[in-house]
This record gives C-alpha cells, sequence and structure tokens, in this order.
C-alpha cells in the first residue's frame, strides 16, 4: 500500500513537535537563557529545540578556545600596568602567516634596550589563530583570546589591532583560562623563587671563593 | 517586550515623533527609511557558495543548531539573481576571482558582501602567495569583515548582525543603487600567468615599454648559442 512512508515520516515529524513542548514544560521557563539550560540542551539527550538563541545566549566556549591573541600586562600594588611581553620578538619568528609586527625601543641616555614594546601590532586579517605565540612566549606575555565578535566594517581601520586595543590585564586571563593560569602561575613563582635561590647563592659563594684559593 | 532586550532591534516605530503613552501600542509613527530598512534587514538571503574551510562553519551557522532562519536569511539561494549578501567564505584563490566578481555583477541590487575568515579578507596564512588573492576587497567592495580562522558560527552570526546594523544606517535618498544612472559592473579579472585586473591596463600599459628597453641588451647576447644550437645536430645527420 503507498503512502505508509509518509505518514511515517509525518508521525516522526509530529512526535518531535509535541517533545519540543514537553521539554520546554518540564523545565518551565528555565530552558532558554540559562546556563544549565544551555549545557542541556548541548546533551546528546536533549529532546526538541536546541538551537542556541545567539544573541541574547551564548554557548559557553571550552577553556582551550582561542581565537586572536592578546597581551598580558601586570598591575602592581601602586595600580601601574608593567607588560609582560619584553618585545624580545620570539612570537613574530614563529607566526605562520607573519601577522605579528613589533616596535622596539631603546633608552635615549643609556643607549640600551627598553625591554617593553613601543608599539605592538596584529593584524587580525592575516592571524590564523593557531596559537603559536602563546605556546612559544618565554614570558608568558602572549595569550590566545576567548572574544570571537570582532567584525567591522573597515579592516584598514579597526582590524589591526594595536598595543592599547591588544593589552588586557592578567585578571582577565585568570578569568577565561582559569586551570592554564594557575599552573603557569606555579610555575612562575618556582622560577622566581630559584632565581633568588642562585643569587643568594651566589653572594655567598665569593666570601667561600675568596676563602679558597690561599687553602690550595 | 523581548524587542527592547535585543542590542540591534531598530526601534522601527515613533521615529523621533512625541507620542502620548496610551496610543503607543495602536499608532506607529515611522519614516520610509525605517520601514524599508527593516524590511531589507530581515529578508538578506546570502549566496549558497563556499569557497574553503570557512563554508563549513557558513554551513553550520545556516543549520539548526545556530539557524540564521531567526535573522530571516533561511534561505540560501543557489543563483545569484535572487540573493544578497554574498558571504566570501573561505581562500580566494587567483583562479576562483573571476567567477567571484561575475557572481557579484550577476546579483541585483541591493548586494552586500561579507568577508568571512582571515583569508577572504587579507589572505590569511597565504597572504604571500603565488596563488591567492590577497583580499576579496581588492576586487568588490565589501561590507563586513569577520576575522578568525575560521570565524565560529556565533561570530559569523555576529558579523551577520552588523550587516543589519549597515543596512539599519542606509537611507533609500543615499544608497547607491537608488541614484541616477547606470552601475557600472565591476570589470572580470583575468586569469593568465597571474591575475590581471582589467582596471590595472593603463598602469600595464605605462610599466610595459620600460620593461621592453630594460631587457633589451641582455636579450641579444644568447640569441647566438640558440641560433647555433641546432645548426650542430645539422651537420652530424649530414
Amino acid at each position: 500500500m503507498y503512502g505508509i512512508g509518509v505518514l511515517k515520516g509525518l508521525w516522526v515529524t509530529l512526535v518531535h513537535f509535541f517533545e519540543s513542548f514537553a521539554d520546554d514544560i518540564r523545565w518551565g521557563g528555565k530552558r532558554y537563557y540559562t546556563a544549565e539550560g544551555i549545557q542541556h540542551r548541548r546533551s546528546s539527550d536533549t529532546k526538541g529545540i536546541f538551537t542556541v538563541q545567539y544573541p541574547e545566549e551564548k554557548l559557553p566556549v571550552p577553556e582551550e578556545f582561542r581565537f586572536i591573541p592578546f597581551l598580558l600586562y601586570d598591575v602592581d600594588e601602586n595600580g601601574n600596568a608593567h607588560d609582560r611581553c619584553t618585545s624580545c620578538g620570539i612570537c613574530a619568528k614563529v607566526c605562520p602567516p607573519q601577522c605579528i609586527w613589533i616596535v622596539r625601543t631603546e633608552d635615549p641616555t643609556t643607549k640600551r634596550p627598553v625591554p617593553e614594546p613601543v608599539e605592538f601590532y596584529i593584524d587580525v586579517d592575516i592571524c590564523m589563530n593557531c596559537g603559536y605565540c602563546a605556546e612559544y612566549c618565554p614570558f608568558d606575555a602572549i595569550k590566545m583570546d576567548h572574544d570571537y565578535e570582532l567584525a567591522s566594517f573597515d579592516r584598514h581601520a579597526e582590524h589591526i589591532y594595536n598595543k592599547e586595543k591588544l593589552s588586557k590585564p592578567t585578571s582577565y586571563y585568570a578569568g577565561i583560562r582559569p586551570t592554564n593560569y594557575t599552573r603557569e602561575e606555579k610555575v612562575r613563582a618556582d622560577e622566581e623563587a630559584k632565581k633568588a635561590a642562585g643569587a643568594a647563592a651566589r653572594a655567598a659563594t665569593p666570601a667561600a671563593a675568596a676563602a679558597a684559593p690561599p687553602a690550595e | 517586550m523581548t524587542t527592547e532586550t535585543r542590542p540591534n532591534a531598530s526601534a522601527v516605530n515613533n521615529a523621533g515623533y512625541d507620542m502620548p503613552p496610551e496610543m503607543r501600542q495602536n499608532v506607529a509613527i515611522t519614516t520610509l527609511d525605517k520601514i524599508w530598512n527593516m524590511g531589507r534587514r530581515y529578508s538578506v538571503w546570502p549566496m549558497m557558495f563556499g569557497l574553503a574551510c570557512c563554508a563549513i562553519e557558513m554551513i553550520c551557522t545556516a543549520a539548526s543548531r545556530y539557524d540564521l532562519a531567526r535573522f530571516g536569511m533561511e534561505v540560501m539561494r543557489p543563483s545569484p539573481r535572487q540573493s544578497d549578501l554574498m558571504i566570501v567564505s573561505g581562500t580566494v584563490t587567483k583562479k576562483m576571482i573571476p567567477q567571484i566578481v561575475r557572481l557579484y555583477n550577476q546579483m541585483p541590487e541591493p548586494k552586500y558582501v561579507l568577508s568571512m575568515g582571515a583569508c577572504a579578507s587579507g589572505g590569511g596564512p597565504f597572504k604571500e602567495g603565488y596563488n591567492v588573492v590577497s583580499g576579496v576587497d581588492q576586487y568588490i567592495p565589501v561590507d563586513v569583515y569577520v576575522p578568525g580562522c575560521p570565524p565560529t558560527p556565533q561570530a559569523l552570526l555576529h558579523g551577520l548582525m552588523k550587516l543589519q546594523e549597515k543596512i539599519d544606517g542606509e537611507s533609500i535618498t543615499k544608497v547607491r543603487w537608488y541614484q541616477k544612472g547606470e552601475i557600472p559592473a565591476i570589470p572580470v579579472p583575468i586569469l593568465g600567468p597571474d591575475i590581471i585586473d582589467p582596471r590595472d591596463y593603463a598602469l600595464i600599459r605605462e610599466a610595459k615599454p620600460a620593461a621592453a628597453q630594460a631587457p633589451a641588451a641582455p636579450a641579444a647576447a644568447p640569441a647566438a648559442p640558440v641560433a647555433a644550437a641546432p645548426a650542430a645536430p645539422a651537420g652530424t645527420a649530414s
């Protein structure tokens, strides 16, 4: 008999239609615009509508999600900002599409290089979000951002990010990547401690070294 | 009620006119621009064509998880004659740009272009490649640039909302497709050994005499061995 397949298909559609209402009622008003609701609708056992109502609610991004890089700066107790970047240029060298441009500077009196970049540009229309810069940076100064809402009308005016636009405080980084942040801060603190211990040892050895040669 | 919380919902009603509060639900005063733009912004039909990996994200955006239909963009038109928006999703190779420009010329006004991803906007990792156009905006006018490699579906949606914002700012007395006269078609680039933009013909003509004069002297020197080479086998054979 013809038409059975059509009816079966319509039946499936009808069941899905009612299931969407059933799930909405089961969750009350909490199925949309709440974190648990989004989590439920993402899961495999959800039934009914699973569309993310994007501008009003956003899918939570995973911690390792990476978009355009940004620069970190530390804020000390006096409220002064210090760039972690030392303008060493490793990120610019490893960058596969070469979208990073750093302007270095030197002290006008001593002629020694200043360990902070004057300017730091990233062309976000070249950046391929690979994360090599963040991977290779020895100072944890450049990290990948989670902010993806960057569309604009003019790429030459707005899509070449300068240092001012790229710089974000470490607290922001701690907010978007908490586990990475704690792990890296621990490593940094250990290295600081080791360095301090080494300096102390070196301070102690001259006395020992001065004492040793006459003995030999 | 929800329209007020939406960031982009244009206030179609009450365009700058005072109205008693009890009338607000019953009477709408608007301008022609606003009603025109409202119709336009909620019926942007993208063209169904994808170029590279960004197209996968575009397809994902059109599917039911992100659902372009919520923005009135549900129908991806496979014909340029029926579409308003060209989403340049992916790497634009030199071989592809003539077709893209031709498709753009075939789209009826009003037409918009959204450049999706690093490759389409600025060439991306291939910006100095031998086979990739470093930025589709060298050939066709782009309205919105969406950075990312690739942009996530939500980033693309944000770009589309930016486009809607742009449409909101239009005025029917100012947009180029309501001006007098014909809009000239963009000359289609020619694929030769390299891509040739017909708009650069004047520059190419200027450059040609200079190029012709410069290698004239070195070219004379290797001419002699080339002429002598065929003579040698001929001599051995006879």
